[in-house]
């Protein structure tokens, strides 16, 4: 097969989520070797074939070629389809990480996402269904994707054997507004999910109450909830959790959550999430860490205007997807320190938006 | 480009670092950070010389996860159990006092 000369090349098995997205997006054709080639068991994981089958369904006219050891994968990307499928995750990684990149593919689709993920909904690596439900989801409609956007939970799933469920529905656009969001504000609300499945039920109460322990001295408007699940809507293996959020006067929202681990007290749990939550707030900002990514990657689509966003400093990820949008895109960011800022690390970012047009999407 | 993993001044030019250097992104923030765990636990490899673990080039080899949250440190988190510290961030609440907005 002879290689289009618009290949463009990366290497090894970081960042492949991202990548894959930018090269659906962008449509331009990527290259991605020396995927773990000195591992003792090289190539693809099971889980990013499974990604890449779920992104090949979403598509069409796909072309993915994999190489025999697996070390290497050729995308050629094809339009955004949509529309109803399902998928099972493999129980290697929780449907976050499958829902983390068709979350920034869903609104420039052909017909609008009914997606149904079963497996894991809860786990150390990926945002868990939860704060994708309350905090990831949010974040798109600060570009305009809104009516009709929701993620249902329907059965839980905590690892190992999950068994869980969630409906994803997402609205398609035509183009996303551009982003002005340079005003943290102050919190005003913090709101939590607390669930126990397969557990003592009282293990989500005895979280909520650790957690209060520490939150009640900031603000009166406070929430934990609860979220029971029963029979067979719980999964199948036990496990329990503490999602926190907290939300700010200009809507900007912190997240952290902890999950259960053997030998660690519910209360240890909660003190844990409750801290990181701390730990994020103090770092300010309009968007909290694990959310850069999809937020700067909305400004680059956004219409022909620069777009503002302050933020932390960049992670690691966000670093590296800075610059994967730079080759795919040549999109450049100017990020300078906020002003007045005082002595946090605050920066602002701003791009000029591509004025990415959805051309997909079937007109009604 | 040997300044970049010495001492540096608390400005730092982001855009310069992320689109003209050829720092791995975990070089960039390595020099940054002062408190954070993951270097401290580097420098504590480098002292326990006897135990060396192979880490040629931490970025490409050790399979770390592509992965959206970070693992959570409970030693860096356990500041947060401090009075003082709790109090440091009341200013960022509506309740907390706006004016005399420092540490």
């Amino acid at each position: 097969m002879t290689l289009p000369s618009s290949l463009i090349q990366f290497s090894g098995h970081h960042y492949i989520r991202h990548r894959l997205v930018l090269s659906i997006l962008s449509g331009k054709p990527i290259r991605i070797d020396k995927i773990r080639p000195d591992d003792k068991n090289p190539g693809l994981r099971d889980y990013e074939i499974s990604l890449l089958r779920i992104l090949e369904k979403a598509t069409n006219g796909t072309v993915i070629e994999i190489s025999v050891t697996g070390t290497a994968l050729l995308l050629k990307p094809g339009i955004i389809s949509g529309g109803t499928l399902t998928h099972e995750c493999p129980l290697s990684r929780s449907v976050g990480y499958f829902l983390d990149p068709l979350i920034m593919l869903a609104p420039f689709a052909k017909k609008p996402f009914q997606l149904t993920l079963r497996g894991i909904t809860t786990d150390d690596h990926d945002l868990s269904v939860d704060l994708i439900r309350t905090v990831t989801l949010p974040h798109l409609q600060l570009f305009g994707i809104s009516d009709g956007l929701e993620l249902r939970i329907k059965k839980r799933g905590s690892p190992p054997a999950g068994g869980g469920e969630v409906h994803f529905l997402c609205p398609i656009v035509k183009q996303v507004t551009t982003l002005n969001f340079i005003e943290p504000g102050k919190i005003k609300r913090i709101r939590g999910i607390a669930h126990a499945v397969r557990v003592s039920p009282q293990f989500s109460n005895r979280m909520i109450e650790a957690s209060r322990s520490v939150l009640n001295r900031y603000i009166p408007d406070i929430y934990l909830y609860s979220d029971v699940y029963k029979g067979e809507d719980s999964g199948k293996s036990p496990g329990y959790a503490l999602s926190l959020l907290a939300e700010s006067t200009t809507s900007a929202i912190y997240c952290a959550e902890a999950t259960s681990q053997p030998g660690v007290a519910p209360e240890d749990v909660a003190l844990l999430a409750t801290r990181s939550l701390l730990a994020e707030i103090s770092k300010g900002g309009c968007v909290d860490e694990r959310h850069q990514t999809l937020v700067l990657l909305m400004m680059v689509l956004g219409s022909e205007d620069v777009g503002r966003c302050r933020m932390g400093e960049p992670t690691l990820r966000t670093i590296q997807f800075l610059r994967d949008v730079h080759s795919l895109f040549g999109t450049t960011f100017k990020i300078v320190p906020a002003e007045s800022s005082g002595s946090s690390n605050q920066l602002m970012y701003s791009c000029y938006g591509t004025g990415y047009v959805n051309v997909n999407r079937s007109l009604a | 480009l040997e300044s970049s993993s010495s001492q540096r001044p608390r400005r730092r030019d982001w855009t310069k670092l992320i689109y003209s250097s050829d720092l791995t992104p975990a070089q960039i923030l390595s020099s940054n950070k002062e408190e954070d765990s993951r270097e401290s636990e580097e420098i504590s490899t480098e002292i326990d010389e006897f135990f060396h673990v192979k880490k040629s080039d931490s970025t490409n080899d050790d399979e770390t996860l592509d992965q959206t949250k970070d693992p959570l440190n409970p030693r860096a988190l356990q500041q947060w159990e401090d009075e003082e510290m709790l109090d440091s961030i009341r200013n960022l609440f509506i309740t907390g006092a706006s004016g005399d907005a420092d540490e």
